[in-house]
């Protein structure tokens, strides 16, 4: 839960800057709403895996520490 | 002032499917490997059994296989239900695709009652599987596309292998497409065999519809499309000399398989082959036991209560059975390199039963 509640935060973070960046022109909303396009998404891949592998590795329950220092 | 229950715009959905794709890439080829390499360990003890029931007694305390096994049942969830799911992003354009869906030209049986095993169960976490809302074709369809995470965009590509596996058989006329769902593995023999005409049939009148609205949008027209159950099809005797299905079997429990085997025998002409692709863990290259008991628990944890019945089904006795004759079942290559024996990612085991009927 303490995650979701920093996700949360965040969320209500960048509604609040997305409200003033409409407000002063410098943000059409619907730019932010439509899906994107398959070019985009292709550009966002490499980043959406390092995110993954660094959120699920631990899950592999190996240990990944290489040991004392020598 | 009430909060919608679904996220809200189209880019919040997108993000948030990608990243349970990305979750599930993740699963395929690094977590499933590491199951493999953790269970080959323990295997390989003098004196361990190796049956898919004592696999499961030995993972039953592994921290690897409680993870996997979770986001196995918990990342389709996610993609089907809840305020990212798709089932709430289709239901946002509800009058739209309703109104899309009017003019296709689908032959419906408005008397058609719906097995009980069709009903009573969420298959594939899909809720209200595929007859339970007039928008569930719309879900299926979007939720195949990310079904196996490698294959991407690709999914289809699966199909046209299996239409130029068939073209090595002959060249049908008269076509006759089991449970085709919205139409991706109707469109490819279509336009491999584009002589042919094809009636594909399916239990899901939403699926139908789809199905007539995207074989019209490809620009086919040798196909159409009925709703009917392949136990009963309502077709004439002896007017097919292929009968296929894609992904159906498994979703039969036993006593439907042998009376679908039947009707297609009924409904072919002699020597007419039927051809369908499913699910056989113990026909693969790797088949172990660790393949089936990998294959069985995704059965339980994805709601699919006939997929391991169908695994333990002794098909080429039940196909003789019935009067066919030169049964093969083999494995089959869904993509590149996917039958090499020492393929290390997740994978469904993918498998085709073809017989002909005797002369």
């Amino acid at each position: 839960m303490a995650l979701a509640t920093e996700v949360y935060v965040l969320r209500d973070r960048v509604r609040a800057i997305e409200a003033a960046f409409t407000a002063n022109g410098a943000l059409q909303p619907e730019q932010l709403a439509a899906e994107p396009g398959p070019e985009e998404m292709a550009e966002a891949r490499a980043d959406r895996a390092a995110f993954v592998r660094h959120l699920m590795q631990p899950l592999l329950g190996q240990q990944a520490s290489k040991g004392t220092l020598k | 002032m009430s909060l919608p229950e679904h996220a809200g715009d189209d880019r919040s959905f997108a993000a948030a499917q990608s990243f349970l794709l990305g979750a599930k890439t993740f699963w395929t080829t690094v977590m499933f490997p590491a199951l493999r390499a953790e269970h080959e360990a323990v295997a390989a003890t003098p004196g361990a059994i190796d049956n898919p029931d004592a696999i499961a007694q030995r993972l039953q305390h592994s921290t690897l296989y409680h993870s996997y096994a979770w986001l196995e049942r918990h990342l389709q969830r996610m993609k089907y239900s809840g305020r990212y799911g798709l089932a709430h992003w289709v239901a946002r354009d509800r009058d739209r695709l309703e109104a899309a869906l009017q003019a296709q030209q689908v032959r419906l049986d408005h008397d058609l009652e719906m097995p009980r095993y069709y009903r009573s169960v969420d298959i594939h976490q899909h809720p209200g599987g595929l007859v339970g809302d007039s928008l569930a074709g719309f879900v299926y369809e979007r939720g195949a596309r990310s079904t196996t995470p490698l294959a991407g965009q690709h999914l289809q590509d699966l199909h046209e292998r299996l239409a130029n596996l068939i073209a090595g058989l002959g060249t049908p006329r008269h076509i006759l497409d089991f449970g085709c769902g919205f139409g991706k593995s109707t469109r490819p023999l279509c336009a491999r065999f584009p002589q042919a005409h094809v009636t594909a049939i399916d239990l899901s009148a939403p699926c139908l519809k789809l199905a007539a609205s995207m074989h019209r949008a490809a620009g086919l027209g040798n196909a159409d499309y009925a709703q009917a159950d392949a136990r009963h099809t309502g077709q004439a005797d002896a007017g097919f000399d292929l009968v296929t299905s894609t992904m159906l079997l498994h979703e039969l429990p036993p006593p439907a398989v042998e009376a679908t085997f039947a009707e297609a025998a009924r409904v072919f002409a002699p020597g007419g082959w039927m051809v369908h692709l499913d699910f056989l863990p113990q026909v693969q290259p790797r088949g172990d036991a660790f393949a089936q008991f990998v294959h069985y628990g995704h059965a339980r944890r994805n709601n699919e209560p006939f997929m391991e019945p169908l695994a333990r089904i002794d098909l080429e006795a039940a196909l003789a059975a019935t009067g066919f004759v030169d049964v093969c079942i083999e494995p089959f290559e869904e993509a590149e390199g996917t039958l090499a024996a020492d393929y290390p990612l997740w994978r469904f085991p993918w498998a085709v039963v073809r017989a002909r009927r005797a002369q």
